[in-house]
């Protein structure tokens, strides 16, 4: 039998390497089934930790599979390890169930950090959405105790960064406040991807690029969409990932080509959906990743990020 | 909160929607981190069931993780079956370790044709390679009686070959004459994907459109590349299916 593999660590990535802990679900594009294909696509090297594997994403009426426990999550990186396999440039979290399974992840990233320093750490500090709390209520704390300190990255929708800073966001100046005081706790990016102002929809972005000054700060406007969608958010933080890794000084840049690609998506989508004869308003549609790849791999700008001056 | 999902399975595929079986691992490409990713880049829609979740592949020092069981699997495509996202055009299977696990794979067969009697199996018999078997020896008479017959496109390599059909391959003649035993066993569509022939190494490729007629066969002369890998029986199996699916074809078409 050959002697022991090659790392492919060894090879240098023009991209990164990235650890992805998220669900699997066999059908759908929800958690890593959402977030590693667009990653891969960007051309990043992607290992994926499975949270849970389950048959369909939870929305649907019933659901059947496995969840793995902090332990084994932990065994997990303890192989790695044992393998010189734990060199990575990006970590990158979303959905989690349980207090103890996101205390496991804060050890992953210690873990991960005292091998490589300068790990960007990407989180989505998923815990609800549209004033509804869809998690433990006992995580909320611990995100903004222990998780946010240690973010690189953070990606929260309006209602997780109203739960993160204590403060109603309710104007624009409010999704500025609400970014100054995450980075004040930790992450100099933050996006803040979707907040509802008067009937509009925007995303808000904050980039700290030295503590001493004010963070530069953005604004997209983003269109409605009659109709709901899941791993869109799954999706939209790994585009973000993708492109500010491209784009490190611009994070403007990089929402406007996450952006871009999830509209393109949403919109393909929809259309299909629609030709099928489905009525779109009827329920959540699966997004169309797999067909969506050119809009991923190469988004034709079409939203543009406004500065705040 | 909105009703329940529109199944995406609802709208037409261009390509296929397949299930594929196999290992998964963190690091690494082997098993469903080599077939998923290339499946997708050539726009199926791919569901993969993993089968085991390992830190690494087994060819390193070490590795740690989780292993599905049988029970498992078929909670997995109980749940699929509940909210009737059963549909798939395509079935793969790589590496499995156990004869349970193989057994409900059966079941999973049965189960898919059920729903769609025009399922494609792809199944890479792993085995072993060079003469040695890296599976539990109690595979083999199952891969030969149970699944061979069920499998639509059959991949093996020589050794595997050798061990579905009691023959040994030591020529261009004896790998088609290979192939002709295994469609009579099965499937229509067997590529035993690498045949060391006096220091050559070949593909041996073999079509049986019609069960009345000689099967269409065909060669292609592999390089010899002086370095081993792992992951690209996997990846191979996955290309297979990729371009084999008439529907693909048709669309490249001008």
């Amino acid at each position: 039998m050959a002697s022991p593999p090659i790392l492919s660590l060894a090879l240098p990535s023009n991209t990164g390497r990235v650890l992805s802990i998220q669900s699997h679900t066999v059908q759908g594009y929800v958690g890593n089934k959402s977030a590693v294909f667009p990653l891969q696509l960007l051309g990043y090297d992607v290992d994926p930790i499975n949270s849970v594997q389950f048959s369909n994403h939870t929305g649907y009426p019933t659901f059947k599979g496995q969840v793995l426990n902090g332990q084994q999550l932990l065994d997990l990186i303890e192989g790695l390890e044992a393998n010189n396999l734990l060199y990575y440039t990006h970590l990158l979290t979303g959905y989690i169930g349980s207090v103890s399974f996101l205390k496991s992840v804060l050890e992953v990233v210690d873990k991960l950090r005292s091998i490589n320093p300068n790990l960007t750490y990407v989180c989505d500090p998923v815990m609800g959405d549209e004033g509804k709390l869809y998690v433990p209520e006992d995580l909320v704390s611990v995100y903004r105790e222990k998780v946010v300190p240690v973010a690189s990255m953070l990606t929260p929708n309006q209602f997780e960064a109203e739960l993160l800073t204590k403060l109603r966001i309710g104007s624009e100046t409010d999704g500025r406040k609400a970014c100054k005081i995450l980075h004040a706790a930790g992450p100099s990016k933050v996006v803040i991807t979707s907040i509802n102002i008067d009937g509009n929809l925007l995303l808000i972005g904050s980039h700290q690029k030295d503590k001493e000054q004010a963070p530069e700060q953005f604004k997209i406007v983003i269109p409605r969409i009659p109709a709901y969608f899941t791993g869109t958010g799954d999706l939209m933080t790994a585009l973000l990932l993708g492109w500010s890794n491209k784009y490190p000084d611009n994070l403007d840049k990089a929402a406007e080509l996450a952006v871009s690609s999830l509209q393109a998506l949403l919109q393909r989508t929809l259309n299909d959906y629609t030709s099928a004869g489905f009525d779109s308003k009827s329920s959540s549609l699966e997004i169309r990743l797999i067909q969506s790849q050119d809009d991923i791999r190469q988004p034709k700008l079409t939203f543009k990020a406004h500065k705040y001056s």
